[in-house]
């Protein structure tokens, strides 16, 4: 028994004395600079690489100032993030996006970086992603991307359709997916009931929208809207698409690589990881600017959304200097094609395309027509209130594919959850 | 031996094989769908119809895996997080169980409701304000915020004390006659006596601290600090997840614990089953 | 002769004791966890805005949670995904128990298989099943030839998810349930094999009797488990799974409600309705303990 107890104490002593071990975050040089070391908090693994480029290339200006990258999981990204911001805990710096960007900002947790983010270098969509409600600067654009279509090259030659271009519209999407179905089996454009991958474009295409312009309420009952919703979800009933029980277990993705379809709409910022990560499929496809709508009831029929991240800083930081600085840097031409160059985002900069598009050259994709679109961008759809509604909103729109609700009682459902919510 | 009985022997022996052999093949399936994609490229991984073999057994997945995540430090704190969270839930747990068993003491019934309470409360709910109590101190991204919310178990507690609740008062009664007190009736008789028990609990803590996700990810930011499921869980793209990597790391965090489990198991089992006084 | 005294100590120095031996333990669940469930409670009766801001609003939670369709469906899939767990895995559990309470060759082995899944993470477990359990191309259509959609049909959702619950935590059941059949003594089975009793017989006589406590924490382990089950289904059934509202548990909503829409008051609300059944369920088992849990005094 004595031995067990010895062996616990020195168990618990060992505990004590490894439990105090942390890394420092600040120790003073003798030549009289502060050294600091910086968090920087990003959610996607694939662009790590990107990041540390930036963090080595400040550092190597500016030697006592670390930047360390730590990534975590997007699902639990933003619990911890709201967590570290309650106590007092933010990181120094970290990737903000649209879908939390007001909450953050509208309650004081950003530091205002409206001095050092070159105002005339970004598009006003990137601006608009990295305000608060007040107008003001919370962020520093960070990237830019669009929706695009992907679809397979060897099926549309199967069936012998000519591939997608820039006068494609709707009929165009839904002739072809008819006529490969046809000849092929396989499935067409794949209709995945997701918002920015997909029916937003639409709806923006028909000359709709998902919120007005003050965003205080929902445009789904408006009779473009409505064109283009019942558009999209009666694609479902064609044999050519298919349903979201299938979606459900299978993303479109993954069976656009898996060759089960010939289109889908997908993110500027998948591309070269899908590239890298199915080398057989490299050659078999190719991407386009998304369809236009034939009858717009307002607009040239062209859309597509357009979203951005940014970096943001703690309001209260005491290192808020010297982040400041770094921030800039993140800010400027030369960080922006830094990042550009490792090939996962395209850089928010103005005329900085080219350093993203430079890291396709060894694959046979005609990757311009993705940036060609920025000409026509949309800005993701956000309000304050849209965590609280997005979810029920896509419930009801699944209610309408299963056929529990019909589509008009479905999209006056959807009309009232989003402007109940929106009333503040 | 008669005929008849080495024949019920032979029977009851088939039968038990027999229920062993489906259920182990039921259990290890999904391994064996595991380590055959950790072998594959994504595109066959996600192969619709499901391909079972790969095309070729190459490492490249497990190596891959190796270099995104720093496995040693993962090893290390979740080695660490699960030691510690045993030594105190078996000091902690046996302690309480025994005198709850034991000992009438006043307030007994309050106490011990407080241990069922939070049986029956749901972990989520405990993640924030924790967070919040080590953020206030510091001490955060340490083992030591890993090991705090497993600093007590109160199913330990309770299964402890289900446990001195089954061993007669008689041995308790023989050793008080002998002149022990209450402290030294538990040390030196009573915690003896749970061998197996206290093994069965030590499996179950470092199973469960193991298997916790969220906690390491939202106390600790450096990945260097993570355990091993989240460490891997950050493999996880915000659209994408590379599964035959996720599977190949998943394989790897499986190995020491795979050996722990062989080192504890011959210990409890081939343990001292002593029933006292019988 | 001796006085066959029952332990029924009142002197002040067993009450020294009896405290000090559960202090560190009471100490760290009051700190812990006490702490956040009062926070709860008081979140339930707030309405809260981001980052820690609250202000009390009574009952307005709760009303709104009962009068939630979502919400009481919730409640439903908790109760019958412990409805579907519960009996079935205790009862494999304590089979395997028994079957790998043995001597036999290979034995060893076979406990080794049996406890596999609980040092797999969770989250390759759940992606395993998923596909096995694909409607398209599943495995388990393809062994059974059925063509089920097992995960997005509102009907075998639960059941799907089950079965994962089941097979994951057999082995964790068995251990505990073991620890507590080796307790019992070799000569109560002696005794009833030279009496001529069956090993069936044995099993209800001897057996279960004397594992009642181990098995009696193990059920209540479960119950409460399976209540407050969310992992599990979370990895299983993804948002956009159509059969999502028929799946969801009250901890599920408890997330979506807590962690992506940021209603925390109304979320504490659901976790103190989803405490109150498993307190419901847990009296009732322990009042029902008297009835066939056996210690050995």
């Amino acid at each position: 028994m004595k031995k067990i107890a010895v062996i616990m104490l020195s168990i618990l002593l060992l505990f004590s004395v490894v439990s105090c071990s942390k890394s420092s975050k600040e120790a003073t040089s003798s030549t009289n600079e502060k050294n600091v070391t910086l968090t920087f908090q990003i959610w996607d693994i694939n662009q790590k690489a990107g990041m540390e480029a930036m963090c080595a290339s400040y550092t190597a200006l500016h030697p006592n100032v670390k930047i360390e990258v730590q990534v975590t999981n997007w699902s639990e990204y933003w619990t911890k993030l709201e967590a570290s911001a309650t106590g007092s805990q933010i990181p120094d710096i970290f990737w903000m996006h649209t879908n939390e960007i007001l909450k953050y900002a509208d309650n004081g947790i950003l530091a205002d970086l409206s001095d050092i983010v070159e105002k005339d270098k970004f598009s006003e969509i990137s601006l608009a992603n990295a305000s608060g409600s007040n107008g003001k600067l919370y962020g520093v654009p960070k990237d830019k991307d669009t929706v695009c279509l992907v679809y397979n090259k060897e099926m549309f030659d199967k069936a012998g359709v000519s591939y997608p271009d820039e006068n494609w519209t709707w009929d165009d999407l839904t002739n072809a997916s008819a006529s490969i179905y046809k000849a092929t089996g396989k499935y067409g454009y794949m209709a995945y009931a997701d918002d920015q991958l997909g029916y937003w474009n639409f709806v923006y295409q028909a000359g709709g929208y998902i919120l007005n312009e003050d965003k205080t309420q929902a445009g789904f009952t408006q009779s473009a809207t409505q064109k283009a919703m019942k558009f999209y979800i009666g694609l479902q009933r064609e044999d050519w698409c298919p349903t979201q029980t299938y979606f459900a277990e299978t993303a479109p993705g993954d069976a656009f690589f898996s060759e089960k379809g010939a289109m889908y709409f997908e993110g500027s910022w998948n591309l070269l990881a899908e590239l890298e990560n199915y080398p057989e499929m490299v050659g078999k496809w190719d991407v386009a600017v998304l369809p236009k709508c034939p009858d717009p009831i307002v607009g040239d029929g062209r859309a597509t959304i357009s979203n951005g991240l940014s970096y943001s800083a703690g309001a209260k930081n005491k290192n808020l200097e010297v982040i400041k600085d770094v921030l800039k840097f993140f800010g400027s031409q030369e960080g922006q094609i830094l990042q550009g160059e490792k090939g996962a985002a395209i850089p928010a900069y103005e005329n900085t395309e080219y350093s993203w598009i430079s890291c396709f050259d060894k694959y046979p994709v005609d990757i311009t027509k993705v940036t060609d679109m920025f000409a026509y961008g949309v800005q993701s759809v956000n309000n304050a209130s849209r965590p609280e509604w997005k979810s029920k909103v896509s419930d009801t729109l699944l209610k309408i594919y299963a056929g529990e609700i019909d589509i008009d009682s479905g999209l006056k459902q959807m009309q009232k959850i989003v402007d109940d919510l929106s009333k503040n | 031996m008669t005929q008849s009985y080495k024949k019920q022997v032979f029977i009851s022996k088939s039968i038990i094989y027999l229920f062993l052999i489906l259920g182990a093949v039921i259990m290890i399936f999904p391994f064996l769908w595991m380590i055959l994609t950790s072998f594959k490229t994504q595109a066959e991984a996600m192969a619709v119809p499901p391909k079972f073999f790969p095309s070729s057994w190459k490492a490249t997945n497990f190596e891959r895996v190796t270099k995104s995540l720093p496995f040693t430090n993962l090893f290390m704190n979740t080695g660490l997080m699960i030691v510690f969270r045993i030594v105190c839930a078996v000091a902690f747990s046996s302690m309480a169980g025994f005198a709850f068993a034991k000992i009438n003491f006043r307030g007994k019934t309050v106490l011990f409701s407080l241990v069922l309470v939070q049986m029956m409360l749901p972990s989520q709910i405990f993640i924030i304000p924790q967070y919040q109590m080590l953020a206030k101190f510091g001490l955060t991204n340490s083992i030591f915020a890993l090991v705090f919310p497993g600093l007590v178990s109160a199913f330990g507690t309770f299964f402890l004390r289900q446990t001195y609740l089954g061993i007669p008062n008689e041995i308790a009664e023989s050793a008080y006659i002998e002149g022990c007190n209450k402290w030294t009736t538990f040390t030196k008789v009573m915690f003896p006596l749970t061998t197996n028990s206290v093994a069965a609990i030590s499996i179950f803590t470092a199973v469960f601290a193991y298997s916790d996700l969220m906690w390491p990810l939202i106390c600790n930011t450096d990945l260097k600090m993570m355990t091993l499921s989240s460490g891997l869980s950050t493999l996880n793209g915000q659209f994408t997840t590379n599964y035959p990597v996720l599977m190949a790391g998943s394989l790897i965090a499986m190995i020491p614990m795979v050996v722990l489990y062989l080192l504890f198991q011959r210990r409890f089992i081939e343990g001292i089953a002593l029933t006292g006084g019988k | 002769m001796r006085q066959r005294a029952r332990m029924v100590d009142v002197g002040s120095r067993d009450n020294k004791w009896g405290l000090i031996m559960v202090a560190p333990t009471i100490l760290g669940l009051i700190l812990l966890n006490m702490l956040p469930f009062f926070q709860s409670i008081y979140m339930s009766l707030s309405s809260t805005k981001a980052f820690g801001a609250y202000q009390f609003c009574g009952l307005d939670n709760f009303v709104k949670m009962f009068q939630n369709s979502e919400f009481w469906l919730a409640t439903w899939n908790s109760v019958y995904f412990c409805l579907l767990t519960v009996p079935v895995g205790i009862f494999l559990s304590l089979i395997v128990a028994v079957l790998l309470n043995n001597k036999l060759r290979g034995t060893t082995v076979f406990r080794a298989i049996f406890f596999l899944p609980m040092v797999v993470a969770p989250a390759a477990v759940a992606m395993v099943w998923k596909w096995m359990f694909n409607g398209q191309y599943g495995i388990i259509n393809s062994l059974f030839h059925t063509n089920v959609a097992w995960l997005t049909n509102s009907n075998t959702v639960l059941i799907s998810c089950a079965v994962v619950a089941i097979w994951s935590s057999i082995g964790y059941d068995a251990v505990l349930l073991l620890a507590g059949i080796q307790n019992i003594s070799k000569s109560y089975y002696e005794a009833a094999s030279l009496d001529g009793a069956s090993k069936i017989k044995q099993f209800f006589t001897i057996t279960i009797p004397m594992v009642s406590p181990t098995l009696f924490v193990v059920i209540i382990m479960r119950l409460m488990a399976s209540l407050k089950v969310y992992d599990l289904i979370y990895m299983m059934v993804s948002e956009s799974n159509p059969a999502l509202t028929h799946a969801q548990s009250l901890m599920y909503l408890f997330y979506r409600e807590s962690f992506i829409a940021g209603n925390k008051g109304y979320a504490s609300a659901i976790v103190l309705w989803t405490v109150l059944l498993i307190g419901i369920v847990t009296a009732l088992q322990f009042l029902g303990q008297k009835k066939w849990v056996n210690y050995d005094v």
